[in-house]
């Protein structure tokens, strides 16, 4: 599915360059979860960026080659490349209430990749139904901009009222009338096809009560809620391959082992292919089959997740396996590693 | 149905404000200046006064005189306006006009170009063309309105056969084609009447003034949208939006722009107040009909009722901007608490203000009891409570000694013991150095670090080098000015520009460095010279120490009130701090200039000391609110919470983690306001209130060369106004420079 050779990342900072990769080779089998682990700033997130490109403008990507399904994307053009990011390949972020654009409400939010990667769907599933596409609402813009209009009429009005003028109000006031009128004729539209598609997406993470859930705004939602509407985000131009960066990080434990668990089902049910980026080897154990330990943005091992945990081979995995705490009586005899640097 | 709630809120909280505005402006009247004023003629006899002061109420006890001065503006009774000599409403109303249209106009265009231009400098960011929109912005800051007001006239008088003064060709108007102006909005009657040719009148008469007055906005909210958008840029949900696989331009305009309007959108309404203040000047340079020039010729015959009319009015105008910027706040961004916190404080002031106006309507001497009452019982309720909680808490004893410190060190600066004051804190610092001598040495090791790598961050951004540098020259044009500039000996004071009244001395054109004729005599002025015989060069260098003492001044003493309050409302919250914000709520209210005008004025003194007055009494308010969100930002990090956890004292945590950690944002805003305070200075004096006719002072320079400008003589209005210009362009470009050093998120 996705296979990286050798990819070589810098950062130009003020103190100099910083190599945050220096040659990492990733291969990921179709319909696989591949786990990535290692500590932090190990460069675990800058590599599933670099395969996308999603860097920020002071990294750069030296040297190395990333190919998808036997393309070589390395080089591809910015356009291929919109079509690939949420097309072929969905991505989740560790903080999903800021992954999440705040003014816009969750339809909003979905319907907008939909249109990028599920256009001809959408249209089709219109015309099937019999609604319309995208939009049943008319002639409307959004709130700021209708309550920008509606307070310059009401205060040309009021002026032109005090300046004993009222004639000259009557035009606005015929605006602020069609507005009101506008909105009394939409009522009780039917929903479009775009809507119906979105609560779609929005059942399939197992959300309660999608239809709610749509016309409410990402602050409004649980942190659980929040990154089921970014898996179902990801899912929605029905990528291959979803690159999860530390999914659950921000959440809390029994909400982290449901969205596993969802994460899960849903490979199982499309056969996809996860990258589950992670720094939790409990994580790894219970949801991959193939693992690759990063330390000092270099693969060190990367072998099943059996074998990693009961025969691990490089140094650093070892040390990470011993830092794991265990319970009953050997917690009391954990060795003292140090700094992993040491090593 | 939340929404109508909360705008109800928010228009039901305007009211107190608005009965704090007419506090000050009553004050302004009655306790500055001499409310018989407007009736009082060079003829009046002591009788006829003391019948006045009958007639009027002046022997009445003060709190009469007020609830009657409140009843007079809700009943519309603004007073008698002897400039215009007619009822100060009526000529408001045909007035208002006139400026509403000039800036709505400024206003769409400031607006409309300066967002677009915002978001393009940011999504071009440190590319030449973000470098040049920046610096169009800047200069927007720095040049003062008044001066690019007069390049337009001088370029559009002498080299076009443009009609720039007025609002309209009184000819086509009046004779040749007269027709209704039933609104006073030229545009739209002349559309009413159907006639083209009106409307383009009207339209070429508004360009100028409304180019003038919307550049300073338009630079405001371009630097505003362009910071608000490289905030949002870097956050994670344009990672997001790219992740899905939207274009460059759908990211930044669908996700981006959105998220970035809503901090700008807030601040629009202080681009509003930019425009009322702009309308003083630009009105006045384009003899605008409207109600900036209305007040200017009132303030300067001390028409005090028009003035106190006009005051209010710009605080009511102000509010109701704020208003519909507030509530829509509301609409763009959905995060927003519509609920809100109704407190039962906030209730009671709001429905004792409703009924204080209510009674006041009714009768005036319920009125006064009812005022009475409440200022009695609010005074007890507050005095209790500070009792009881020094009483509970003795160790908080010393805010009340920091405030009452604060106090005396703020009277000290304004009677004159200035240099005083610096002396004593230079002493105090040299002892705190001496006493932690060793901390001090071992902090040095990364300061010096810090310092290398300040240097660097200076040296590498060519413009905060142009910055130091303008400041750099200034600063020493200000301390060799008795070597650059030599005072003849017949001058007593050498602030103080000398008159020569014969002829060959006036409207002398520059002959810059040569002179000297060859006899040795000297025989022209090396900037030129002005109608009554100032020299230019010689006002500019020794008006550099005017602008220097003012700015420092200002600068030092309202930091030190911004710094105590503010830290002090931000960090205790609660009820101190709804006072102190209800305080600077009214205070804001009021525009700057207006408000400095109206002090000046209603005094009468124009001295340079009563302008150093006016300007921290408007200054304060804005910066302590700076502070005091700063330390309510602060007040909830985490080691704030570890301090207090650790055992130590408020006086110790505002002290060593709040004001330290607020001191970024107070030096950055510190070094910007001292252009700041020199633009509004010479905005003074460019009207006329520059502490007497020959004080060497930028902006009355300026306004001397205004007179000259349709003789082609460039020179006098040029000169001073570049200095005032560079001058805060240099403490702009070196503040922009500061920031980018201090706040950590820019050093990659």
């Amino acid at each position: 599915m996705l296979e990286i050779e050798n990819l070589k990342t810098n950062f130009n900072t003020y103190d100099g360059v910083v190599k945050a990769l220096n040659g990492v080779n990733l291969k990921i089998e179709d319909g696989e979860i591949f786990g990535l682990v290692g500590e932090t700033g190990c460069g675990k997130s800058v590599t599933c960026y670099s395969a996308l490109k999603l860097l920020p403008k002071t990294a750069e990507i030296v040297d190395g080659k990333i190919i998808l399904n036997g393309e070589d994307i390395t080089h591809a053009t910015e356009s291929r490349l919109r079509q690939i990011r949420g097309g072929e390949i969905g991505i989740i972020f560790q903080d999903p209430l800021s992954a999440l654009n705040p003014v816009m409400t969750i339809n909003e939010q979905i319907g907008e990749i939909l249109l990028l990667h599920q256009k001809k769907e959408v249209d089709d599933f219109a015309s099937e139904e019999k609604i319309p596409p995208y939009k049943s609402e008319k002639w409307k813009g959004s709130p700021g901009v209708e309550f920008t209009i509606m307070a310059f009429c009401v205060s040309f009005i009021s002026l032109f009222t005090m300046l004993g003028q009222f004639a000259f109000g009557l035009p606005f006031l015929l605006v602020i009338v069609s507005m009101l009128l506008r909105d009394y004729l939409q009522r009780d539209l039917p929903d479009s096809a775009l809507d119906l598609m979105v609560i779609d997406a929005l059942s399939r993470v197992k959300l309660p009560d999608p239809r709610q859930i749509a016309q409410s705004y990402p602050h409004e939602l649980s942190g659980g809620m929040q990154q089921r509407v970014m898996i179902a985000m990801a899912l929605a131009g029905k990528a291959k391959m979803l690159i999860a960066d530390e999914p659950t990080t921000a959440l809390d434990v029994t909400i982290q082992a449901q969205i596993l668990q969802l994460i899960k089902d849903i490979q199982k049910e499309q056969n996809m292919s996860v990258l589950l980026i992670t720094h939790d080897l409990g994580v790894v154990a219970e949801t991959c089959e193939k693992v690759a330990v990063m330390y000092k943005g270099k693969i060190v091992e990367e072998a099943s997740v059996d074998d990693i945990f009961t025969n691990p081979k490089h140094e650093y995995t070892k040390a990470l396996l011993d830092a794991i705490p265990k319970g009953g009586k050997e917690r009391l005899e954990v060795p003292n590693i140090g700094e992993p640097g040491a090593i | 149905m939340k929404l109508w709630i909360y705008v109800l809120r928010r228009l039901a909280l305007t009211i107190p404000v608005l009965l704090g505005v007419t506090v000050i402006t009553f004050y302004l009247s009655y306790g500055m200046g001499d409310p018989l004023a407007p009736y009082v003629t060079e003829r009046t006899t002591d009788e006829q006064y003391e019948m006045l002061a009958e007639k009027h109420g002046v022997n009445e006890p003060i709190y009469v005189q007020y609830v009657t001065y409140l009843r007079g503006i809700i009943t519309f009774d603004w007073g008698y306006s002897k400039v215009v000599n007619e009822e100060v409403s009526e000529a408001l109303r045909y007035r208002f006009a006139a400026t509403l249209e000039l800036s709505i106009l400024a206003f769409i265009v400031a607006v409309a170009t300066a967002l677009p231009l915002g978001i393009f400098s940011s999504i071009r960011q440190n590319r030449w063309e973000d470098h040049s929109i920046r610096l169009f912005a800047l200069f927007g800051s720095a040049i003062p309105i008044f001066w690019f007001a007069l390049f337009l006239q001088y370029f559009f008088t002498l080299y076009t056969d443009w009609q720039i003064n007025g609002r309209l060709d009184p000819y086509l108007w009046d004779i040749e084609d007269p027709i209704d102006t039933p609104t006073n909005f030229l545009l739209i009657d002349a559309i009413a009447a159907g006639s083209w040719p009106h409307f383009i009148d009207a339209l070429k008469h508004m360009v100028l003034p409304a180019t003038v007055l919307a550049y300073g906005s338009m630079a405001t909210i371009i630097r505003l949208m362009r910071g608000n958008m490289l905030d949002v840029l870097g956050q994670d949900y344009i990672r997001t939006a790219k992740s899905k696989g939207l274009t460059e331009n759908q990211v930044t305009y669908k996700h981006g722009a959105p998220n970035a309007m809503i901090p700008t959108v807030t601040l629009l309404g202080m681009g509003f107040a930019g425009l009322i203040n702009g309308s003083v000047l630009t009105e006045t340079i384009f003899t605008w009909p409207g109600l900036g020039s209305w007040a200017i010729t009132a303030m300067r015959s001390l028409d005090v009722s028009a003035i106190l009319a006009y005051t209010l009015f710009s605080a009511f105008l102000y509010i109701i901007a704020n208003l519909i910027v507030d509530i829509l706040y509301a609409f763009l961004d959905p995060r927003v608490e519509l609920g809100g916190h109704s407190s039962i404080a906030e209730i009671l002031v709001v429905s004792f203000s409703i009924l204080m106006l209510i009674i006041t309507f009714l009768n005036i001497t319920a009125a006064v009891w009812f005022g009475l009452f409440i200022i009695v019982s609010l005074t007890l309720l507050a005095g209790y409570s500070i009792v009881k909680r020094l009483t509970e808490n003795p160790e908080d004893l010393w805010v009340v000694f920091l405030l009452s410190g604060t106090l005396f060190v703020v009277w000290s600066i304004l009677s004159g013991f200035f240099m005083t004051i610096l002396y004593v804190s230079l002493l105090f610092y040299l002892v705190y150095l001496g006493y932690y001598w060793d901390g001090v040495m071992e902090g040095l090791g990364p300061k010096y670090d810090e310092f290398k790598r300040a240097a660097y961050q200076v040296k590498r951004n060519p413009l905060t080098m142009l910055g130091l540098f303008l400041v750099l020259s200034l600063l020493s044009i200000a301390l060799f000015a008795p070597w650059l500039a030599p005072p003849s000996e017949s001058q007593r004071d050498p602030m103080r520009m000398e008159e020569h009244f014969e002829y060959n001395f006036n409207h002398q054109p520059p002959c810059y460095l040569s002179c000297t004729a060859e006899s040795g005599e000297e025989n022209g002025y090396i900037l030129g010279s002005t109608d009554r015989g100032y020299d230019i060069y010689y006002g500019i260098v020794w008006g550099s120490r005017t602008s220097l003492d003012v700015a420092v001044k200002v600068v030092f003493t309202g930091t030190f009130i911004a710094a105590v309050i503010g830290a002090v409302s931000g960090y205790y919250g609660g009820r101190v701090d709804d006072i102190v914000m209800r305080i600077t709520d009214v205070f804001i209210a009021i525009p700057g200039l207006v408000l400095a005008l109206a002090i000046i004025a209603v005094t009468g003194d124009n001295s340079i000391e009563m302008l150093m007055y006016a300007l921290i009494i408007v200054w304060w308010p804005g910066f302590t609110r700076v502070i005091r969100a700063e330390a309510l930002r602060i007040r909830k990090l985490p080691y704030i919470e570890a301090a207090k956890a650790a055992g130590a004292s408020d006086f110790r945590i505002i002290f060593q983690h709040v004001l330290p950690n607020c001191i970024t944002s107070i030096i950055v805003i510190a070094t910007m306001d001292m252009g700041g305070i020199v633009l509004s200075l010479a905005a003074l004096g460019f009207l006329g209130f520059g502490g007497g006719p020959d004080l060497a002072e930028w902006g009355k320079l300026v306004s001397f060369g205004q007179d000259d400008i349709l003789t082609g003589e460039w020179w006098g209005f040029f000169f001073p106004g570049l200095a005032i210009a560079l001058w805060a362009l240099g403490f702009y470009l070196l503040g922009d420079g500061v920031r980018d050093i201090l706040d950590p998120k820019q050093r990659n």
